[in-house]
């Protein structure tokens, strides 16, 4: 999940060469043939009620062409309950939702990935990995962000991404290309900020820096997510036949 | 203004009973008009505000009849440039068991998507449950109700709350409240949503959906939008507003539509007669005042302006009271239409209050109105024709003048001339129409001299049975014609109208019997709900085999039936196995081979028409008919039409396979089983509820039972004509007892002579019976008469524009028996108080003159 929120926010080309460098290098920093993890999100909403989701997540290719699935481990009313994705450099991601219950799986549909990923504050778009070339931005400068010196940049997407984003302003650490910080603005409240994310508990995993602890904000229902990364792996075997739907239907 | 108030209010305060008596005739026309439309309008209403609220922001939907699609048009729909959110839907109604609570209407959504067509309003405390639609989608028994249906049932977040479905009884959670406004109150409040993959489970609907709700991307114009999405998903699919919807549930209730103003004009023709009556003889009563406003100077124009005026605000009171009162009828009426229309047509729901469209009831005033001064219209121009010499002086005025009597013989004559020519091309529906109107103003025109013909036929036996009596009465009868003659033709309309109504229950109950006997052949019928035209909760095709395992079943014949539009018409497609069906139904063939049809629709190469489709779609065999199926029009030649009267828009019978090859759909709504010879039914029937009940939800009938509620709907759309008829026979009563009353004041110095000669008040009062039961046979005679022609051409509106349905010619004798005594006693208890009246007034006043 990490990877693909990461993955999300700095895939975007530059209209400036510097700034995409420094995406180009950020992702490719970050870049491995396959991840696994086991996730805790809490969802803390506006009235401090907090509810709490398990996953297991596993992540087969990188860079805009991977193919993911997430599955819920607790609590038990959403035991099994599993989400494929299939990302695509050049369009939106496939994805699909499997529920043991119904032994039904449903497609998410294209113009659904502006609605909330399961009461969670970030919304299915976000899950999706995104090819550089499919936003433009610039460098706004430099700021210095929780401790650390970042690059500040602006990613416009372009039309044809179809983004409920009309920018996204995001933080790369200067020392060691992580991202730290983004802020995503929406289109229909005029630019207005909406999401915000952080990332910390940076560690380097297998060679990787990897932030271990996001937390996402939304700033219109003024509602927090926090997610924790635990026992990440990074290139572990994985089949390419666990990453279908006769699989999800299998493996559930 | 001045006359009104000089002339005109003082007579009718003098007669203030006749004057009441007269405005009822317009009141109950108007309110059976007011009252039946605007029932139909409230329940067509309530639909409306249902799929309205339903709808949210949906701007177009995708339908396919009531067989749904597969799911993989949904992608193709969202993939749509113009589409900006579409969402599948399936909509079921279900029993929840709580007592007084009927059914449930059940959305089936996703709701990952559908929350941005429609605004759930959930109640704070549920948002974080049902916002995270993992936990929602998870557990498929979570469904959101409104706070309408906890409130009324004592439920509340996280109760159980029991469903039929297919699967049987299951318990649901409740995992949301909605709040009382827009979706939630759809239906009544009595709405539940719940997860579509689960609802495509328990409602058997297999990998389908019943439709898609699209909200387009901002500045598209829906039409456009419409045509290009049309041209893109094919004939098969209806795309459309969600109003249209409206308009398909009126086109299906279309039959009680046209029913319900046939007996309105009916009734009104009536009170157009009641009207005439009393303006006739008021012309007649007041001759001598015509003739001093006469004499005064007043011109012939003033005076007709004068009568019209009276008769147009009679019409005014009458039509605004008539308002009102079929306000209170469409009250009553709304309710009841609701269930029976669900019941006979498998859609509509209870009508939570009475819409009453301005429209309607702006056409209900000028229709009273006009109806009024219709009426009014020849007794004002005869007033103005009153020569004031004449006028003035003393004597009888209500004989019609033999020039008068021929020339309304002559036109009379004429009128029906001209409905033999126009029954001679009557395959023209205004030709056809015209000779209808004709034969009834005929017969009508005829009425006096009837009056007169058939009075004096009766005068001898009226002289029988009471010398005096009798004769005073039937001379009464015979010396004013104008007077009775209204009455007369009123009764005789009534009289018709029971004929015609009771001629077409009776064929219809004949026809459904001899259908119910030749089509309904199996032991027992299963389906998933209670009324066999609900549709919502379909069967896997797989169970029929199960069926077929159980010992002592001998066949089952899977059915499913749904409606389809055709040429924009809602229509039945019945999918049934036909190799099966045709060994077991004998279906009376109309046209084609009936050796052959049956085994060629079996191939796949055509279909079978019921006679009513055939009749009203104007179709017969050997024409193509264009079905729309998913993959585009299916062209199907009709192979044979067959007597069958399964839905009043026709039905058009396939085979099972076909249907599947073309519709891609394996569900069944009923399962037709055979038994062995000689196996227990009762055993039988507790064999498979035992064996099938606990996993599915399904309802078996008998033979028998099926039959009885086949009878009972039928009961039931009779049963609406029975009202009708109560009305034309009590504006009818209404007639005698105006009629009598003006009978009474006109002959008060005749009636107070006979007192002075030594006339017993007995014998008054007998002679005043005698009259009203005079009336009452001229009446029935008259209505027996027309109602033979009134019932041809009622039985021909049903075959041709109606139900399509070919009733045969059969007189109601029995009902004809039946009005006779319900006549007369009415006739004879209409006559008690201006009897009374009679002998009870003042024998000085009533010998003043003299």
């Amino acid at each position: 999940m990490n990877r693909l929120l990461a993955a999300l926010l700095l895939a975007a080309p530059l209209a400036a060469q510097d700034a995409r460098t420094i995406v180009d290098e950020s992702q490719k920093r970050s870049r491995a043939d396959s991840q696994r993890y086991e996730g805790t999100l809490e969802v803390i909403d506006s009235k401090r009620k907090v509810t709490t989701k398990k996953w297991i997540y596993e992540r087969l290719g990188s860079a805009g062409e991977s193919k993911a699935v997430l599955r819920f481990t607790a609590p038990a009313e959403v035991k099994g309950v599993a989400l494929l994705i299939h990302n695509h450099p050049d369009r939106a991601s496939d994805q699909w939702m499997w529920t043991p219950a119904v032994q039904r799986e449903r497609r998410i549909a294209f113009q659904d990935r502006r609605t909330r990923f399961f009461g969670t504050d970030f919304t299915f778009e976000d899950l999706e990995e995104r090819d550089v070339d499919r936003s433009s931005y610039k460098l706004l400068g430099e700021e210095t962000l929780m401790g650390a010196l970042c690059w500040k940049i602006e990613s416009t997407p372009k039309a044809e991404a179809k983004s409920q984003y009309s920018r996204v302003t995001f933080w790369i650490r200067k020392d060691n290309y992580v991202l730290t910080q983004a802020e995503c603005f929406g289109r229909e409240k005029t630019d207005k900020l909406v999401r915000r994310i952080r990332y910390s508990d940076i560690e380097k995993v297998q060679g990787i820096f990897t932030p271990r602890m996001f937390e996402v904000r939304d700033e219109e229902r003024e509602s927090t997510t926090v997610m924790k990364v635990e026992r990440l792996q990074y290139n572990t075997s994985m089949p390419a036949e666990r990453f279908t739907l006769q699989a999800l239907r299998r493996d559930q | 203004m001045m006359l009104l108030r000089l002339i005109s209010w003082p007579y009718v305060r003098k007669h203030l009973l006749r004057a009441l008596l007269t405005t009822a005739g317009i009141v109950l026309g108007v309110a059976v008009f007011v009252g039946m439309h605007t029932a139909n309008q409230s329940v067509l209403y309530a639909f409306n505000r249902t799929v309205d609220r339903i709808a949210g922001a949906t701007q177009l939907q995708v339908t396919a009849g009531e067989i749904g699609f597969s799911e993989d048009v949904l992608e193709r729909v969202q993939a749509q440039p113009d589409v900006e959110v579409a969402v599948p839907v399936i909509e079921a109604t279900v029993q929840t068991g709580i007592a007084g609570q009927g059914n449930l209407l059940v959305l089936g959504v996703d709701m990952t998507g559908d929350r941005s067509l429609r605004d759930y309003d959930l109640e704070k405390a549920d948002d974080t449950i049902v916002d995270d639609p993992l936990v929602f989608i998870a557990q498929p028994d979570s469904i959101i109700v409104s706070r309408q249906f906890t409130e009324r049932t004592g439920l509340k977040l996280n109760s159980k709350l029991t469903m039929q479905t297919m699967q049987g009884p299951r318990q649901f959670t409740i995992r949301g409240v909605m709040n009382s406004e827009g979706l939630a109150s759809a239906f009544g409040g009595s709405l539940a949503v719940m997860d579509i993959y689960a609802a495509q489970l328990v409602f058997g609907r297999g990998r389908r959906f019943d439709r898609i709700d699209i909200s387009l991307h901002p500045g598209i114009k829906v039409d456009d939008a419409r045509r290009r999405l049309q041209s893109a998903l094919g004939s098969g699919f209806e795309v459309d507003t969600p109003s249209s919807r409206g308009q398909q549930f009126e086109a299906v209730a279309q039959v009680y539509s046209m029913n319900a103003t046939l007996t309105s004009i009916f009734a009104l023709f009536i009170g157009l007669f009641l009207i005439y009556n009393t303006f006739s003889i008021a012309v007649t009563q007041r001759r001598n005042e015509i003739g001093i406003l006469r004499a005064l100077g007043a011109s012939s124009g003033l005076v007709k302006r004068l009568f019209l005026a009276e008769s147009a605000i009679t019409g005014l009171i009458g039509s605004t009271i008539g308002i009102g009162v079929g306000i209170l009828i469409a009250r009553g009426l709304a309710t009841y239409l609701g269930t029976f229309f669900a019941e006979v047509y498998g859609v509509g729901e209870k009508a939570q209050e009475v819409s009453a469209d301005p429209k309607l009831l702006l056409s209900a005033l000028f229709i009273g109105v006009g109806t009024s001064v219709v009426a009014g219209w020849l007794p004002a121009r005869n007033a103005a024709r009153v020569d004031p010499v004449k006028a003035l002086q003393k004597g009888r005025v209500q004989v019609i003048t033999e020039g008068e009597s021929r020339l309304r013989r002559n036109l009379a004559l004429l009128l029906l001339a001209g409905a033999v020519a126009c029954a001679t091309l009557g395959h023209v529906r205004i030709f056809f129409y015209s000779g209808y109107m004709l034969n009834v103003l005929a017969v009508l025109l005829l009425t006096p001299a009837l009056c007169i013909w058939l009075g004096k036929a009766l005068r001898p036996l009226l002289k029988w049975l009471r010398p005096v009596e009798g004769a005073l009465a039937a001379d009464s009868l015979l010396q004013s014609p104008r007077r009775t003659s209204g009455t007369v033709a009123a009764l005789s309309l009534s009289v018709a109208l029971v004929v015609g109504l009771g001629g077409i229950a009776k064929a219809s109950y004949e026809s459904i019997r001899s259908w119910m006997d030749a089509a309904l052949s199996p032991d027992f019928f299963i389906t998933g709900s209670e009324t066999i035209t609900q549709r919502s909760i379909r069967f896997p095709e797989e169970l029929a085999g199960e069926f077929r395992k159980v010992p002592g079943v001998e066949e089952v014949q899977a059915v499913r039936t749904a409606r389809i539009l055709y040429s924009g018409t809602p229509v039945m497609l019945v999918a049934a196995d036909l190799r099966s069906l045709a060994e077991r139904v004998r279906l009376q063939v109309i046209e084609g081979d009936g050796a052959t049809m049956y085994k060629r629709a079996e191939r796949g190469e055509g279909v079978v028409l019921s006679d009513n489709f055939a009749l009203l779609r104007k179709v017969k065999t050997g024409d193509v008919l264009e079905l729309p199926a998913p993959d585009g029009m299916v062209k199907m030649p009709v192979l044979g039409v067959v007597l069958d009267y399964s839905d009043q828009n026709g039905t058009i019978l396939m085979d099972r396979g076909a249907y599947k090859k073309y519709w891609g759909d394996p569900t069944v709504n009923a399962f037709r089983i055979y038994l062995n010879a000689g196996e227990d039914r009762a055993a039988m029937r507790q064999k498979l509820l035992d064996q099938f009940g606990g996993r599915t939800r399904l309802f078996i009938m008998t033979n028998a039972e099926l039959k009885q509620y086949i009878t009972n709907l039928t009961d039931q759309w009779f049963g609406l004509t029975y009202v009708q008829i109560f009305v034309a026979v009590l504006v009818a009563i209404l007639g005698i007892v105006n009629t009598l009353t003006v009978s009474i004041a006109d002959r008060k110095r005749e009636l107070g002579v006979l007192q002075a000669v030594g006339g017993l008040r007995n014998q008054i009062r007998q002679t005043i019976w005698m009259e009203a039961i005079a009336i009452g046979v001229l009446g029935l005679a008259i209505g027996f008469a027309l109602g033979a022609v009134h019932l041809y051409y009622i039985l021909e509106v049903t075959r041709r524009d109606l139900a399509g349905m070919r009733l045969d010619y059969r007189y109601p004798f029995a009902i004809a028996a039946t009005l006779i005594p319900v006549i007369l006693g009415s006739a004879l208890f209409s006559a008690i108080g201006p009897a009374e009246t009679a002998v009870r007034g003042s024998l000085v006043e009533a010998l003043e003159y003299e």
